[in-house]
């Protein structure tokens, strides 16, 4: 009767959970979110966290910031890259899966020209990108990174917080995304960015890409941005009415007709 | 139509695309398509404006030699236009408005939006608009 009473809970468990649509989301224990929320200092905590509200709009005019210096190729990828200006020539290469709608991922989804917002809640910081409609989850409870992360597009980011200014370490990007224009990357890039503000309507990420078989040495750059308190995120579904494209020798196209 | 001037500051996204700047400035596709360097000046009447995702798109009929020629114009999201000043209204079928295009280079009856003049007159910049370039003569190219 015990066993048979267990296993109608289960069932009846499983039939809620389908009748609500969740169908097989495994959902971590309940009191362990609870309790790191807790060591943190939960909601109370937010309130010492600097004022980031409103919006963030890349300055593509550099905001007065050096201009990067291009990163250092190993030989592999400086060859790759000339190979790419090549076919640049022979009217190749003049876009890239974007243009199929496919998001950019890190670190080009932080430099479009589409405002980004942060959402601070205990223990996390997500990033809502309206270009794409994209999201990052940066944790800031404490947690370290998976051993062997699942390769994403925004990788997985772990947060601290250095006086006022997060320090994001990400991990385990997928290897079909740009670095920059022509630049790859592997599934081996690490990236530590320092996201600070400058004045009350200025943001500067300082960013920092290693990745041994692509940079001879770390790639530095700083990125400034305005802040919009008077805009709001917008939808942004790219395949709404895509008329643009990219075929596999990245030759745009482009669909004219009504 | 007529090439009415030039702007060699047009190109500036194609600058910025460089590998120094570690991210394009366009968000969705590059520029190669259309003739950057130069505006035409398309005179229309629209029969349709897309307000979508990730490009706003301009329909418009044209006086041609042959006939009325059909024109499909790309212009910027309506996430970047509605900060700039336009809306889902800002177009409607039945306008009569001049249009300055980047051409498509491959020929057809298409570009990318520049700057449209309503029917009543205002100027409605779609792309950024950039001074001219020292010395640059709008009327030199009639």
């Amino acid at each position: 009767m015990r066993r048979g009473g267990f296993i109608n809970v289960v069932v009846a468990g499983v039939l809620g959970t389908l009748a609500t649509g969740a169908v097989w989301a495994a959902d971590a224990p309940a009191a362990a979110p609870a309790a790191k929320a807790a060591a943190g200092g939960g909601y109370a905590a937010l309130a010492k966290l600097p004022d980031w509200s409103g919006v963030w709009d890349l300055d593509f005019r550099g905001g007065g910031l050096a201009r990067p210096a291009p990163p250092h190729l190993t030989p592999e990828y400086a060859k790759k890259y000339a190979d790419y200006q090549a076919r640049q020539k022979k009217g190749e290469e003049q876009q890239t899966e974007t243009a199929n709608c496919v998001p950019p991922g890190m670190p080009m989804i932080m430099a479009q020209p589409y405002p980004v917002e942060f959402l601070f809640t205990p223990g996390k910081i997500t990033v809502a990108i309206e270009a794409y409609s994209q999201m990052r989850r940066i944790f800031t409870d404490g947690r370290k990174h998976p051993a062997d992360p699942d390769p994403s597009y925004q990788g997985h980011s772990i947060g601290h917080w250095e006086g006022d200014t997060l320090v994001v370490d990400t991990v385990g990007f997928v290897d079909t995304t740009l670095l920059a224009p022509g630049v790859g990357h592997t599934e081996d890039m690490h990236m530590v960015e320092r996201i600070h503000m400058i004045s009350p309507e200025r943001m500067v990420i300082d960013s920092t890409v290693t990745d041994p078989k692509v940079l001879m040495e770390p790639w530095t750059f700083a990125k400034a941005y305005q802040r919009h308190k008077d805009w709001d995120i917008k939808e942004y579904i790219c395949d709404q009415n895509n008329r643009d494209s990219a075929d596999d020798k990245g030759k745009a196209g482009l669909r004219i007709e009504r | 139509m007529k090439a009415l001037f030039r702007n060699p500051r047009a190109s500036i996204a194609a600058v910025l695309v460089t590998i120094a700047t570690a991210g394009a400035a366009y968000a969705h596709h590059s520029t190669a398509m259309f003739d950057m360097m130069h505006t035409v000046k398309v005179d229309g009447t629209i029969t349709q404006f897309d307000w979508t995702n990730p490009h706003t798109f301009i329909f418009m009929d044209v006086p041609g030699k042959g006939g009325v020629e059909h024109w499909g114009i790309e212009g910027m999201s309506p996430n970047y236009l509605s900060r700039n000043g336009w809306s889902r209204h800002t177009l409607k079928p039945g306008d009569k408005v001049e249009m300055q295009v980047h051409l498509l280079k491959d020929g057809r009856k298409g570009g990318f939006c520049s700057t449209v003049t309503l029917p009543d007159g205002k100027v409605m910049a779609n792309l950024p608009q950039r001074p001219a370039a020292p010395g640059a003569n709008p009327a030199a190219e009639k």
